[in-house]
């Protein structure tokens, strides 16, 4: 990005807290004194051909924010959408004040190496019973949420427990990071879903089998009938899974 | 009247402001001079955009400070990219305000109209102008006196933004219909989101 832009200033302007392989994330605000919004921004792949990053930057952004506001419009919480500037590949965003579930439930001792831990807000040490919820109140939260999310055709794409969070004012569960989410009508796409959730549920948080029979306890109830069509799916896809697994 | 400053811009485009007026008279007459001025030659002409250089939105389909202010932004960014899709930055206002890409029906909806009574005026400009001068020109054009932007809770018009945006069928819509400050915070999250993404709404 040329350094004169607006949205570059913006970004100048702003402080960094997240650096993934595909977007940094900053907060700031848009305008001095302002409420705090986060800003992410898809910056340019030097390996990838001038036109075409700009048009894959664009829609990974416009992706990104019709996902958003789809789930708004179906109820599902999410942040609000607060500023688009997908030419320069940045998507402006409400601030959750609050933690990631990844950061209230307990980890493995080998995890938070990888330096995706908790963004600085001040709630580092913040807990579930802060929140006034408990481990299994919160599993239900997260079904129900999935299952709004699902029955309004998102696929997530990247379910796992940091792309969760708990707004610190009302205890509403939170779903962010809509970069890899798509719309599908499928049960397999909906199973595959959930079977990424679990897969990270397991290599994040230890003892996490009755959690995440928890989580599907609420989303079965919450999905209705087409629950046992998605159980038996997701069976399907688990025994691909574990057969891939042992094929290597 | 309420002063922001967007830094990040321009400096023709940096200093915003905003005012609501209540019980305004003469809003059938300021549509008028706002059509003529457009289309007026000359010297007079020049005088006549000066004095209506703003965007006169009615208040009625406005949800919140933050949903305004959306529209504000994203309008300075399009014009600071050239990327105008209406004449002026204070037209693109209403064109973002509007969930289609009619910009007639955009102006004759979200616009000052015969009906309007209570109208937020909106002027970008550079921050060599002075807030009591703005206010001034501003008070100039429109009759009426500026009230406290918090009065726009009694203003908003629920149901005829409901209608623009769709959203009777929506179930979330539906259930939080007995409880209508709850109501009116999804709707307000929704449009204030749309607006923000319009630019790339498909
Ligand atoms: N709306 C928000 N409010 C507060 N914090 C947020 C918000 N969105 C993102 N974050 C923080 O920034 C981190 C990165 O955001 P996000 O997951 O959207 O980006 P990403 O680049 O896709 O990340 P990753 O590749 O690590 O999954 C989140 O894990 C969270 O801690
Ligand atoms: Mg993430």
């Amino acid at each position: 990005m040329s350094s004169s832009t607006a949205s570059a200033r913006l970004l100048a302007s702003s402080s960094l807290i997240s650096q993934g392989a595909e977007a940094k994330v900053y907060k700031g605000t848009l305008t001095p004194g302002g409420v705090p919004i986060v800003l992410k921004y898809r910056f340019k792949k030097t390996y990838r051909h001038d036109s075409l990053d700009a048009t894959l930057t664009k829609a990974r952004v416009a992706g990104e924010a019709r996902a958003l506001l789809r789930c708004l419009r179906s109820g599902v919480n999410v942040p609000g959408i607060r500023m688009v500037d997908a030419s320069e590949g940045i998507l402006g965003i409400e601030w959750i004040e609050g933690n990631s579930v990844k950061h209230l439930l307990p980890s493995g001792a080998a995890e938070d190496v990888d330096g995706d831990e908790e963004v600085p807000t001040g709630l580092h040490a913040y807990t579930l019973e802060d929140y006034g919820l408990s481990a299994d109140t919160l599993m239900g939260l997260i079904g129900v949420e999935i299952a709004k999310m699902h029955l309004a055709d998102i696929i997530h794409g990247d379910l796992t427990t940091s792309n969760m969070m708990v707004r610190k004012a009302s205890s509403q569960l939170v779903l962010i990071d809509f970069g890899l989410s798509y719309h599908s009508t499928l049960v397999e796409d909906k199973a595959v879903d959930l079977y990424v959730l679990e897969r990270a549920f397991a290599s994040t948080h230890p003892d996490s089998e009755p959690m995440f029979a928890s989580v599907l306890s609420a989303y079965g109830k919450q999905v209705g009938k087409e629950w046992p069509a998605l159980r038996r799916r997701l069976d399907e896809v688990r025994l691909r899974g574990r057969k891939r697994s042992m094929v290597g | 009247m309420e002063s922001l400053s967007f830094p990040q811009f321009e400096a023709r485009n940096s200093q915003v402001s905003v005012a609501l007026f209540r019980n305004v008279a003469n809003s059938g007459a300021l549509k008028l001079r706002i059509i003529s001025a457009s289309t007026t030659e000359g010297d007079l002409g020049e005088a006549e955009r000066e004095a209506v250089k703003f965007a006169f939105v009615d208040a009625r389909l406005i949800t919140s400070k933050l949903h305004l202010e959306t529209a504000i932004y994203q309008a300075i960014l399009a014009d600071s990219q050239g990327a105008l899709r209406t004449r002026t930055v204070h037209s693109e206002i209403l064109y973002l305000l509007n969930p289609t890409h009619n910009i007639t029906e955009a102006i004759r909806r979200y616009g000052v109209s015969e009906t309007s009574t209570d109208v937020i005026v909106v002027r970008v400009d550079s921050p060599d102008v002075t807030p009591d001068e703005v206010q001034k020109k501003m008070e100039t054009v429109v009759e009426a006196t500026i009230s406290p932007f918090g009065e726009l809770e009694n203003v908003t018009d629920w149901a005829s933004i409901k209608r623009y945006y769709k959203l009777n069928g929506e179930v979330v819509i539906k259930e939080a219909a007995k409880n209508p400050p709850k109501e009116h915070a999804i709707i307000d999250e929704i449009v204030t989101s749309s607006v923000a993404m319009k630019s790339v709404m498909g």
